[in-house]
Formats: C-alpha cells, structure tokens, sequence
C-alpha cells in the first residue's frame, strides 16, 4: 500500500489560549516528532486547508497559533475544546535549536512571526546554559496585538526580552506596560532596537528573523550593519504552501521549495531568494 | 438628352446633381469581396469617371462621374464583378436589377475577427438569395456578436450572433477569468459558486467572452449557432428608433423564414401610395398593429426549443410627424 | 522488435488494446476553439489511427493523462476521508518526443521533489508510452536546443515513413500483437531506438546563456511583460512541464460537510498564486510572474535537478494571445545578463 501524504489525521482540540481577539493558540493532540518552526496543513473539510506553523510542542500535544484572516481560519475560530480538526504534518524543516547552541542569541519577531520562532526562544529561556544569552526584540501593531503575554513575562526572567508596539495613545501605553510589568513595553519598530544590542562577538552571535517582509528585509540590513554575517543570520519565510511536499509550487523562491527546503534558511540561502 | 431615370435606377445607375451624369452603384452583399474587384472599380472609374469611388454607407461602391450614354459599357465591364458577387442579374452584360430592398450589409465577421459566433457574409448571402431583386424597401443586417458594429438595431431586421457556451467542469481549473471579463466587457451573468462558474442562462447574452477568455478550453463554443433577431429599426424623417429585441437564441431558418414572411405581409398591406412603392416595414406595422404582424411573420414558423420570443414589443424614438 | 506496416493497419493494435487499456492521442476536437469555427487539436480518448493528428502540433500537451486538469483527492464527511478511487484500466499515451521527454520532469517533481505523490504515482504506475514522430519541426519548436529532439525509454515508437508506419516495440507483453506483421523480411531485431528526422539545426535558434543567473531579475527587459502580459495562464496549462496545482473543498450542499478535496492546474501567471492568508501576495507585476517563469523553465530547476525544465516544445508561444514568445524572451537574457553585470560595475 502507497502512503498518501494527502490524507489527514484527527486532532483533538485539549485547550483554546487567546492572545487577541484575532489570534488564539489551539492546543493539539499530536503524538509523533515535530520542531519548532515546523508546519501543518490544517483543515476543516468544506472550508479547506491553511498552513499554520507550530508555536509549540508539548507531551502529546502541538501549540498551533492561528489568525483569523480567512476561510478555513475563521471556521477554525468557531471551534471549541473537544472539536477534532485535520491535520497533516508536520511539514518543512523547522528550526534546529544546535544551530544556536553555545551562541549568543538575537530573535527578532514580528507580529505572528513569533509563533513559529517560539519554541526556539522557550528552549533557550529555559535552558540558559546552553547559549551565550539571549536577547528577543518582539514587536508588535499595537497593545492589543501582544501575542505570548505570560511567555513574554516568563522569558524576561532569564533573557533580555525587549517588546515594542509600532504606536500606542499614552494611556493604552501605560496600561499595557501595567499588564505587562515586569516586561517593559516601548513604542517603534523592532529595527530601532539593534543599535542597542551588545554583541560580544558577531563570530558566535546568531540571529533569527521572522516576521512579514518589509519587517524581515529591513531588520537584516540593521543586523548586518552592526556587524553580523550572513551566515549566522537566520529566517523564516512565510508562503502559499499548499500541498506542503514540494508539488505544488506556490511556495517555490528560485531553486527552493519553502516547504522543503525552508521555511528556516540560513541567510546565506536566504539571500538568494527573490519572489 | 432622353433619359428613363426609372429604368436606369432600377438597373444600378443614380441620377446626380451634375447634369448628364450618373454614378454606377455596385453593391458588396455581406461587405466582403475578392481584392480583384477593386481593380475592376478602379478601372470603370478612371475611364468612364471622374476618378473617384464612394464607398457607400451600405457596403457597396458607388463610382460618380460617368456620362450616361457609357451606362452599356459600364455594365459590361461590371460583368466579372456582378459574377463574382453572385449577385442577381436578368441579362449577361447588362447590370443588376437594383430593388427596394437594400444591400444586405455585415460586420466582418468571424472569418477575421475573434469576437464573432459566425460567418456574417456567408449568412448575409444566404438571406440575399432568399430574398433578392425585391422592389420592397427591407434593410436587414448582421453582426458577429452583441458588441454590434454593424449597427444592426438600426435595420428593420438586425442579426446579432450569439453562441450558447458550454462548461466542461473536468476543465475547469477556476482561474476566474470567465467570471472577470463577463463582469468587465459584459453583462455580469458569470459567478463563482464552489470553485465553478455558474451561468446565469437568463442573464447571458451568448457573446462568447468566457469562451474567449478560458485559458484551458472549460468553457467552449456551442455547436449550433444561435441569433439573437432584432425588429423594426429605423432611420428616416418622421420616427426614428431602434431596433427591439424580438427572439433571443434564434436559428438561421426560422430567421430566414420570418423575413420572407414579412414580405408577404408588406406586400398585402402596404400603402398603394406610399411614393415609389417604397414604405418603411415599421410604419405599416404601426398602422395594423403588432398582433396582425406578428400573425404574419410567425406563420409556419417553429422556433428552436431554446428560443425566447419577447413579448409585447413596444418601440421608442423621437417623434417628428 | 521492428516491424513495417501500413497505417491502416495500425488499427488492429488499438483493436487488441481497447480491453485493456484506454488510450490518449492528440485528436481534433471539431469547433472546440474559443473562436467560432475553429478547431482544437488536444489529448483525448482515442479508439482508432485515424482519431490521432499527426500532422499538427496538439495545442495542450499529454499532461493531462498523468496530471489532470482536476483530480479529487478524497471525500470527506465531517470527520472521515474516503480516498478517491484510482483508474481501473491501464493507459497508454500517443505523444511525441518532446512530451516523451517531460515525462522525466512530472516524476522529478511527483515522485522525488519531497515524498512520492500518491495520486500521480498510481497513474504513472498504470501508463504507456508511444512516441510518435513528428513529420516536421513545427513552428515555434526549439526541441534541438533543449536536447528533446530525440526520443528515449518508449514503449513502442511509431514512425511515419512514405505512407508506411516503423513500430518499434520494447515493451515485451507487446511483441506477440505485432506477430501478424512479422513476414521474416519485414521483422528485425531492433537495435537502436527509432529516431525523428530532422534537418540539424531545424527548429528555432534559442540560446540560453551559459552566464545566466538570478542576477538577471534585475533587468529592465521584464517590465515589457507588465503591460503586455494578461496574466490568463494559458502558457502554463499548454506546457507539458508545469505542474502546479491548488487544493480545493468542494461541498455537496450548504449545510452538510460532505463534500470532497481536489486539485486543480494552477498557474504562477494567474492572479492569486502567491495569495497568502490575511491578504499578502508576491510578484503582483505581470513582468515579474513572467520571470519567475522563464527562470524556472530554464534556471533555477536546473540548479536544483541539474538539466532544464523547458523541452522547447513551443506550445506557450503558440497559444499565447498577445503573442509574447518565450523563447524570443529566453534569447533576450543574453543581452539582459550584459545590461546588469555593467550596472553593477
């Protein structure tokens, strides 16, 4: 019998955490090897499928942190705890926590793009040993698009946790750095806060970018500009991934195949890739 | 000078304003002809004209200029062209008989252009034969498709092609452009339900843009072809107007079939007075009313399944009498 | 095993096969044009010689044999799948060398570019090949360039030669059909495979350059394509190498949740192929859809498989509306190459 990747499996939703009233994480029995940075093919039969990246992995379970934008997406938001939903996966080659061990560690996130870069920044939070520090630039729209607020909180304990929001009136400022506290929250673009890093050595620095283009092409060219080689830069990119095994092609980028190649590249490859 | 000018009109010559001068008329049934003829025309107007063609609002040629005593040679030299058109003649070498009913004028149809659901000059000549020399004054019309650059709503009868599109699902890969350019060049009968387009059959007017614009032939031609038959337009002093739609999804015969008809009926009811026997179908259908017409022109007619008949037919346009 | 025989009697083999198998060729589909009265020349079923166009280029490719157009993957209830039955019958394809030599690009990507594709695969299982030759080099044809021209691993071959038809079978379960025609004179052994006649050098002079790199995105000779591409895909639905496709649910009714996943052909040229969820889209400039192309036929699948997507059949010149050439752009990118090495310098 040949096995057909096309075929899903059902996953039963254990616990539903909203982060904003667009954005909730779905936790997700799945048993069986996955990384973070990895996706599934979510689907709900009728309404399709979407690709949704794994923010993160517990005993038995998957964290899938989706937004509502769309079709399958929004049918997802209708579903509760004890609803199965259809998954395939995990799709793509996730992150690879060895590349950054013994480094000094820069992730810059954002908007969603820190679900799938979330899994990386709770193993090093959680395991401070094995890296050099940890430094996350986590930026946000707007307070009320915060995503990860107790990770956050967490995470800050042991790693520098920097967390800005694109804009936001005094008092919805002062609220959410309320809520927020002990994690200040600043007001501009994740690309101000590099010229504030302090990078030891860009020779055992890394540095991961996820987030929507124009965030990800300007904050390369700031961790490039301090100093930071290529090879130690990091992405994830985001894409039409339909089939999720190299078939269908809307995720093709040059010779790449995002996701099977990708989504993660070392910017060395990363830079190759143009649309 | 003795001129019969009812004679020599009837056999394709003008009376002008220049005195002792006639223009050849030469029509061109459907509007398409063999370059050679051109030649020809050139000829006849260079050495029995004033070296000049018209070409006529009604797809013909009209060479000005000629004194009337070279009307013989004239019509010998048109002898190849009148052949070649296979237009209706009564004497080798001698003209046509030109009639009332005019020229039967086409766009250029799908032997050249893309939008087109048929062979408007082939068809045209069809009708022509159907229906020529007649002195009745009938002006009928064709064009390929609904974009109707032949004006054909300005005719007493107006032929606009039409062609019932047909979906292949298994070939459809929902691109979209079916439901784009009927909502942008037509007339918005395209829809997307299920990753399919549905066809509102109502709304359709068979111009063919999805069939045109489906990458991966999903959407094609129908076989037969189909018409949509306007009625009743109408240039001219008193009451001009526009053609009316009159059955939707019409065949060639029952097309052909209801001209004739029409015919009939002018010829039972057409004023005695009218000058030059030459009345406008449209006035006398004004007089008897529509029923008595369409009594007429349906006679013996038996529609395809798919066609839809309008019903009342009502006419506008400025009144002036 | 060679044997020579006249065209007609081609017949009895479709006679043998019709039990067992179904067979494409490229037939002529009356009226089937998107302008009236006109033909189109395509894969469809075929019961007989007669029903295959030798003569012209079909206008779509053999793809959708093994690829088609739209394929259901499995029906879905509200928490089952039923995967969608396969063919019963095997298939056997007419289709000529360049077609014959797409077919190592459809496994590329169906059978080794990530795991194997269910669906393909059991097709794939199940089908023959048949190489026609081509009389001529039709127009637009550039098989010599991408090294097509020629074809390899067939079933059977059929030539046409002075009214007679060359069949060549390899394919063991076959021979015994030909066994009729096997006069001693007439039957040899075949040593080579049978070959297309072409003049060298016949068919359109394309040259890809042998300094061609991405580096070329950066040239002005896509925003040509801006404005004269309307972006309607036909290009890629002709090509027998395109491969791409979208998934589908299709729903029976609006309240229940029966219904079934499909896929169809989808094209990098047609709106929405980048879409991602929440509104973004890549490559919104017709100029730039059309490089993602070119550079993919001819690029980057090299780089990634190490010989070229493109066969140079021609079809996507052929049928394009706006009479944009393929491989008239593919003959630009020397000059395009030259024009962004000085900008950089």
């Amino acid at each position: 019998m040949m096995s057909n990747e096309y075929i899903p499996f059902l996953s039963e939703i254990k616990e539903v955490i909203p982060h904003t009233s667009i954005e909730y994480t779905f936790r997700m029995t799945y048993e069986g090897d996955v990384k973070p940075g990895q996706f599934f093919e979510v689907s709900l039969p009728k309404y399709g499928e979407a690709p949704i990246s794994v923010s993160g992995i517990g005993d038995g379970t998957v964290d899938l942190t989706i937004r509502k934008v769309g079709k399958v997406t929004n049918e997802i938001f209708e579903q509760y705890i004890g609803a199965r939903l259809f998954l395939r996966g995990p799709y793509g080659n996730g992150f690879d926590v060895a590349d950054y061990r013994g480094k000094e560690l820069v992730v810059m996130a954002g908007g969603t793009g820190l679900s799938p870069v979330r899994g990386v920044v709770d193993y090093f939070a959680t395991h401070g040993e094995e890296c050099k520090g940890l430094t996350l630039i986590a930026g946000f729209k707007s307070p009320e698009d915060i995503l990860f607020k107790e990770d956050l909180k967490r995470w800050s304990k042991t790693s520098n946790v920097i967390l800005t929001v694109d804009a936001a009136e005094p008092d919805e400022l002062a609220a959410i750095n309320e809520e927020m506290s002990p994690v200040t929250v600043h007001t501009g673009l994740v690309t101000e806060f590099i010229s504030k890093l302090t990078i030891g050595s860009m020779e055992s620095a890394a540095a991961v970018v996820v987030g929507p283009p124009a965030m990800m092409r300007f904050s390369i060219a700031g961790l490039q500009k301090i100093g930071f080689p290529d090879e130690n830069l990091w992405i994830s990119q985001e894409r039409k991934m339909c089939c999720g095994i190299g078939k269908c092609g809307h995720c093709k980028i040059g010779d790449v195949y995002v996701c099977l190649d990708g989504p993660v590249f070392n910017y060395t490859k990363g830079r190759s890739l143009l649309d | 000078m003795d001129i019969n000018t009812k004679k020599i009109k009837k056999n394709a010559f003008r009376v002008t304003k220049v005195r002792g001068m006639t223009a050849s008329r030469v029509r061109v049934p459907g509007g398409h002809l063999k370059a050679e003829y051109m030649g020809v025309i050139q000829s006849i107007a260079e050495e029995f004209g004033n070296g000049t063609v018209h070409i006529t609002s009604r797809q013909g040629f009209e060479i000005p200029g000629i004194p009337y005593e070279k009307m013989p040679e004239v019509n010998q030299r048109l002898q190849p062209v009148i052949e070649g058109l296979e237009i209706n003649q009564e004497k080798e070498g001698c003209g046509y008989p030109a009639s009332g009913t005019r020229n039967v004028t086409a766009c250029i149809g799908n032997r050249v252009c893309p939008y087109a659901c048929y062979d408007t000059t082939a068809f045209a000549k069809r009708i022509e034969k159907a229906i020529f020399p007649n002195d009745l004054h009938f002006k009928i019309a064709l064009t390929g498709c609904p974009n109707d650059c032949a004006k054909v709503r300005m005719h007493d009868f107006g032929i606009i092609g039409m062609t019932e599109p047909q979906f292949e699902p298994e070939r459809c890969v929902t691109c979209g452009a079916c439901e784009k350019y009927c909502l942008k060049k037509s007339v918005k009968a395209i829809e997307m339900v299920n990753f399919r387009p549905q066809r509102n059959t109502e709304k359709c007017i068979g111009c063919g843009e999805c069939v045109l614009n489906c990458p991966n032939r999903a959407w094609t031609r129908s076989r037969e072809k189909y018409y949509r038959l306007t009625l009743l337009g109408r240039t001219g002093k008193r009451n001009p107007r526009l053609g009316i739609d009159f059955i939707k999804w019409v065949d060639e015969e029952s097309i052909i079939k209801i001209i004739l008809n029409t015919y009939r009926y002018v010829k039972e009811y057409i004023d005695p007075t009218a000058p030059g026997g030459k009345e406008h179908v449209g006035y006398i259908v004004d007089r008897t009313g529509t029923e008595e017409f369409l009594k007429w022109a349906m006679e013996g007619v038996t529609l395809p399944e798919k066609a839809e008949v309008s019903s009342p037919l009502y006419w506008n346009g400025p009144k002036y009498d | 095993m060679e044997v020579t025989i006249k065209q007609e009697q081609l017949a009895f083999l479709f006679e043998a096969w019709k039990d067992d198998y179904v067979i494409y060729g490229p037939k002529r589909f009356a009226d089937d044009g998107c302008f009236s009265d006109t033909d189109t020349i395509r894969y469809g079923e075929i019961s007989g010689p007669e029903e295959i166009v030798f003569d012209e280029k079909s206008q779509y490719s053999f793809k959708e044999a093994l690829l088609p157009a739209y394929q259901t993957l499995f029906y879905f209830t509200e928490d089952a799948v039923k995967e969608a039955d396969g063919p019963e019958k095997e298939a056997i394809v007419f289709l000529r060398s360049c077609d014959l030599h797409s077919v190592k690009r459809l496994d590329e990507i169906y059978l080794s570019n990530g795991p194997e594709d269910f669906y393909y695969k059991r097709l794939r299982e199940k089908i023959h090949f048949v190489w026609m030759s081509c009389p001529e080099v039709f127009e637009n044809c550039f098989c010599q360039t991408m090294g097509t021209d020629q074809p390899e691993d067939y079933d059977m071959g059929v030539k046409w030669e002075g009214g007679m038809v060359k069949i060549d079978c390899r394919k063991k379960e076959w021979v015994s059909l030909l066994e009729p025609f096997m006069k001693d004179k007439d039957a040899v052994e075949a040593k080579a495979p049978l070959r297309n006649t072409f003049e060298e050098g016949a068919g359109k002079d394309v040259r890809i350059p042998e300094s061609l790199s991405i580096d070329v995105a950066k040239s002005d000779i896509w925003r040509d394509y801006d404005g004269r591409c309307i972006a309607c895909g036909r290009c890629n639905f002709v090509c027998p190498t395109c491969t791409c496709f979208t998934m589908q649910d299709l729903f029976y009714s609006e309240n229940g949740r029966a219904g079934e996943r499909r896929r169809v052909w989808a094209s990098c040229m047609v709106d929405g192929y980048t879409d991602v969820a929440g509104g973004g889209s890549y490559r919104q400039k017709n100029g730039e859809r059309m490089r993602f192309k070119v550079l993919h036929k001819i690029l980057d699948y090299k780089q990634r498989n190490g010989y070229h997507m493109c066969v140079g059949c021609g079809r996507c010149d052929d049928v394009c509306p706006e009479y944009i050439s393929f491989s008239d752009c593919i003959n630009k990118l020397e000059d395009a190459m030259k024009e962004v090495s000085a900008d950089d310098e």
